[in-house]
Order: C-alpha cells, then sequence, then structure tokens
C-alpha cells in the first residue's frame, strides 16, 4: 500500500526529476497524525510508473492550490525536523 | 458575575440557546471547519463537537464562541435579547475597561490536571481542526492566546497569532512586523536569549477575547481582562517557565522560540475572508511541556468572509480605541462603527465639524496609528454611524470624486492585507483612503448646505404628529 505526502511549491518547475532533492512533506496518513510535517531527501518523478516502490505525491501551490495530477516520491534520507 | 472558564459560559450559552451541542462524531478534517463556517455565515448559534474522530471520548471541539453579538453579549452578562444590543455592549464595554482590576495568582487549578513534559508532548494529542481546504497544516491555535514576556519590564503581553502544528513538538505561526510580539521577540534576538512563551486555549471568554485585541506597548491584557469581567483574572505558574496563564484554561502550552532559523507556515484563510498569503518561512516555537484539564476542549475560530469572532472583537475594541483617540485629540467626534462585515479594514466616524477640514485631521489620527484599518468614512453628526443605509447615502451624495477623497501611498500594511500585489505584502507597503461625507464648514448653512428631505426633517412638528396619530386610519396597517 502506498503512502501518500503532500508538499508546497510556488510553481511545478520548483520540482526536480534528476537526482535527489530536500523539501518538507506532509504525511498523509489517515489518523492522529495526519499532516505532520518532515524535511526529507528524496527522489521525484511526475509519474508513478517511473518511481517503482514509490510513494504518492500530491502537490500543493503556496497559496493552498492542490495540482490534480500526483507525483511520485521516494524518500532516502530523513533530514531532521525542519529545513535548517 | 464573570464566567470563570469556558465551561461555565458554554453553559450559559445554553441557556439562551446560543450553542448547538453536536454528538454525533465530526470529522476534524475539514467537517468541523465546513459546520462552523456555515454556522458563522448564517448567523447561527455556536457549535460545540461533542465527538471527534480519531480521539478519544472527552476530547472536545468548541467553535466561534465569540462570532455573533449574541454570545458577546453574553461572555460580558449582558441580555443577548436586549433592544440596540450593539450600543449597549460599546456603552458597558467603554464602561468597564475605564475601571482598574488587576489579576490575583493562585496556587492550584484545573489546567494542571494533566501534565506532559519533553519527549511525552504530543501536539497531535489534542484534535486541532484542519479548518479549510487549502490550509498549509492543522491549526491548534484560532481562538486562543500567546503569552510573553518583555525583556526589559514586567509587561507581559497576550495577543492571538495564529499557531499552525508543524509536528509534535514545533508550532510555526506569523508575527506582523507591528505587533507587540514582534517588539517582544525583537530584544530577545537582539540580546540572543531563548524567549520563553505559554499558549493558553480555551481559557474564559473575556480572557480570549482580551488577546485579540491590540492594547497600547506596556499595557497589560491581563489588567484588560479583569477589569472586562469586573472581577481579577485568576493566574496560575506555568510548569517550566516563570510566565503566568489563566489558571482555568482547557489546554496549557509552555515552550520557546525557535532562534535562528524560521519554519514553513501557512497558508491559511483569514479573517480578511480570503487566504491572501503565501505559504512561507515564519516564526516556530518549539512546545517543551503541556498541562490540559480532563476532557479537554478545544476553542476556535473559522476565519473567512465576515462575520466571525475576530470581526466581532476586533470591530467592538477598535471603535473604541478610535473613539477614544479621536476625543484625546479634540475631535468633535459623535461615534464610531467598525462593521464586522469589513473584516475592521473600514471604519465609519461620525463627527460634529467645528473648523474646516476636520475629516482630513480624522484620517490624519486614526492613519498615524492604526495598522489595520485603512480605509476610514467621515459623516456628519445627523447621520447614525450603526446604520449603514444612512451612511451609504451620505456617501453616494455628500462624498465629492475629487476633493472628498484623500488618499496616502504610504502607509505600512500588513501581509494579510487581500488587495495588496506580492511585493507590497513582503514589505508591508500599504495604502489608505478617507472618504469626506460631511458639508464643507465653510458652507452657508442658510443658502448653501443643501436640506434633508425626510420626514422627520421636513414637516412641521404639528403635521407630523397629525400624520403619525392618524397613520392606521388612513388604511395603513402597521402604526
Amino acid at each position: 500500500m502506498r503512502k501518500e505526502y503532500d508538499t508546497f511549491v510556488d510553481k511545478l518547475s520548483d520540482l526536480v526529476e534528476k537526482g535527489e532533492v530536500e523539501l518538507t512533506i506532509r504525511d498523509l496518513t489517515l489518523g492522529q497524525h495526519k499532516y505532520e510535517s518532515r524535511y526529507v531527501r528524496a527522489i521525484l518523478s511526475s509519474s508513478i510508473d517511473q518511481l517503482p516502490g514509490g510513494d504518492v505525491l500530491w502537490i500543493r501551490f503556496t497559496m493552498g492550490f492542490l495540482h490534480p495530477k500526483p507525483w511520485a516520491i521516494k524518500i532516502t534520507a530523513e533530514l531532521g525536523e525542519y529545513q535548517p | 458575575m464573570a464566567f470563570k472558564d469556558n465551561r461555565d459560559f458554554i453553559e450559559a450559552l445554553s441557556k439562551t440557546g446560543d450553542v448547538v451541542p453536536i454528538k454525533q462524531e465530526i470529522d476534524w478534517d475539514l467537517e468541523v471547519g465546513a459546520i462552523v463556517r456555515k454556522a458563522n455565515e448564517r448567523r447561527e448559534a455556536a457549535p460545540f463537537f461533542e465527538k471527534i474522530k480519531d480521539y478519544p471520548d472527552g476530547f472536545r471541539i468548541f467553535g466561534s464562541p465569540l462570532a455573533t453579538e449574541r454570545r458577546l453579549a453574553v461572555s460580558m452578562g449582558l441580555s443577548p435579547d436586549s433592544t440596540g444590543l450593539l450600543r449597549n455592549i460599546q456603552e458597558e464595554y467603554e464602561r468597564r475597561v475605564r475601571s482598574r482590576i488587576k489579576p490575583v495568582v493562585v496556587s492550584k487549578a484545573s489546567c494542571k490536571e494533566n501534565v506532559l513534559v519533553g519527549d511525552d508532548v504530543d501536539l497531535f494529542l489534542f484534535p486541532a481542526p484542519m479548518i479549510h481546504e487549502g490550509d498549509g497544516g492543522r491549526y491548534l491555535g484560532s481562538w486562543h492566546m500567546v503569552i510573553t514576556r518583555d525583556l526589559d519590564s514586567d509587561w507581559v503581553n497576550w495577543g492571538m497569532y495564529r499557531l499552525m502544528v508543524y509536528n509534535r513538538r514545533i508550532l510555526t505561526s506569523i508575527c506582523e512586523s507591528y505587533s507587540h510580539l514582534h517588539a517582544i521577540k525583537a530584544k530577545y534576538e537582539y540580546q540572543k536569549k531563548p524567549m520563553p512563551v505559554a499558549i493558553a486555549i480555551g481559557a474564559d471568554p473575556i480572557s480570549s477575547f482580551a488577546a485579540a485585541t491590540q492594547l497600547g506597548i506596556g499595557r497589560s491584557e491581563a489588567d484588560f481582562a479583569s477589569a472586562l469581567r469586573q472581577e481579577p483574572v485568576e493566574l496560575i505558574k506555568c510548569e517550566t517557565n516563570d510566565l503566568f496563564v489563566p489558571a482555568h484554561a482547557e489546554i496549557v502550552l509552555e515552550g520557546e522560540l525557535v532562534q535562528g532559523t524560521k519554519i514553513a507556515e501557512g497558508p491559511f484563510g483569514e479573517y480578511t475572508g480570503y487566504r491572501s498569503n503565501p505559504r512561507e518561512r515564519q516564526i516556530a516555537y518549539k512546545i517543551n511541556a503541556i498541562t490540559y484539564r480532563n476532557n479537554p476542549i478545544v476553542t476556535m475560530s473559522c476565519m473567512g468572509m465576515p462575520v466571525d469572532d475576530s470581526a466581532i472583537v476586533v470591530g467592538l475594541t477598535t471603535q473604541s480605541a478610535i473613539k477614544r483617540h479621536l476625543q484625546r485629540h479634540g475631535v468633535p467626534v459623535t461615534n464610531v462603527y467598525v462593521p464586522p462585515e469589513t473584516g475592521s479594514y473600514l471604519v465609519i466616524v461620525g463627527v460634529k465639524p467645528n473648523y474646516c477640514n476636520t475629516a482630513s485631521v480624522i484620517a490624519n489620527t486614526i492613519f498615524s496609528t492604526s495598522r489595520a484599518t485603512f480605509k476610514v468614512i467621515i459623516v456628519d453628526a445627523d447621520v447614525d454611524v450603526f446604520d449603514l443605509n444612512q451612511v451609504l447615502h451620505a456617501f453616494a451624495t455628500k462624498c465629492h470624486p475629487v476633493r472628498g477623497i484623500r488618499v496616502s501611498d504610504r502607509e505600512a500594511s500588513t501581509q494579510l492585507t487581500p488587495y495588496l500585489s506580492a511585493d507590497e505584502k513582503k514589505w508591508r507597503k500599504g495604502a489608505s483612503v478617507a472618504f469626506d461625507c460631511t458639508w464643507p464648514f465653510e458652507w452657508s448653512k442658510e443658502s448653501e448646505v443643501p436640506v434633508r428631505i425626510s420626514f422627520e426633517e421636513a414637516y412641521p412638528e404639528e403635521v407630523k404628529q397629525k400624520v403619525t396619530q392618524n397613520w392606521t386610519t388612513y388604511g395603513f396597517r402597521r402604526s
């Protein structure tokens, strides 16, 4: 079962598909801790199919709008509570 | 007698029909927010959610405690059914805040029934609602108080600055550069000292009211709340710092400002009726301890299109503060009204001019101090500032499209102001405008000032009396 996260961006081009990126994500797992934030290193893809083993990453723009098509994310490292 | 706590207040609201207890399970994730929002927009009673999804029995949410004039009246011990309610509230408010009552410190209190320290702290323990779709997180602080102490004096500030749950230990918040919190925070940062903070959620209604107001630098909201309650607020010391909190608050969070960095916060639907500032890195607090009552009640406001708690409370306190301020400057003000529908961005001032350009003096006086009111309509004393129909008529017929409008494009503003560009929000660059809807003082009353035509003003007394006495005999149904 894929987990689901989301992240906030100014624009879609801020997301990089080649190599690893560092970003703040919110965990969308249902329950008391839904929406808890983490700062991680991850590989992203605009297509779930192109990132085997990846989880779902929803994209929100910084004013809160939800991008209709989810991306994929594979977390490679936990970098602490927040972006330094 | 003042309400000792939030629970007494809810009980009083149930007697006046101003609260709706909701016993079915409600989802904290948007459903709570949607219900409170709809209730606000319909000016309904306050929703009190008694069963929250994912949370144990007894963990509850109380929505928009003061979002109607009726609930504000009840919070002050006034009858919500009296005629002229808004005027009554304002008069009573102005009478009470002139008194001086100090809070008292107690050694035992219900807010200490449960204590969590260090690694046991988990902000998700409480049902912080996801209030609007698109918000940057769950807001545990939307109707609460943030308590900080000035580094150079005994001044303790209570303020209401939104608080987003970032993770189990961290809350993020905004801090406007004109706010008292900013003034206090700057001193700690300059001296590189940790800034302790306490956050009280679900204090008695008047203490929360006090936190939502902006008094002058150095003025204590705890004193103000005690005066408005006409009884001292009971305070108790925190477990991990030297701050004092309302003793009967539902939840108390103790922590300190995260130094040297800022953390993602927002966006959030605000009192302006919009979600208008983007997700940005803002100030944050690390929470070191939590104390809370058994069966805690999270208080929340669902900000958005007015009218909500902020509009009611800030409107009342702003209009009274502006009236006092103008009177101190010798302006012959008759009354002041901040319509709650305007999110405090607009103020209407009634005046009896006794010199030329009184409207300019009023505008200068207001804009020299206000950081949240950017539009002012000035009307003559014969216009009831509380009657928006009369105000609109005066605006349409008395405000000259050129010389009646005074614009300033060099004001300080807030990042939440919807009509500002992204750059203006970033730099808090604002503007102001005053609409002079008074007849020019120099116009001759006999030959230049237009004569208002209404039943009251256009007929002799004996004719009015005769018409009024015979009204139903003419065939009209209502006397």
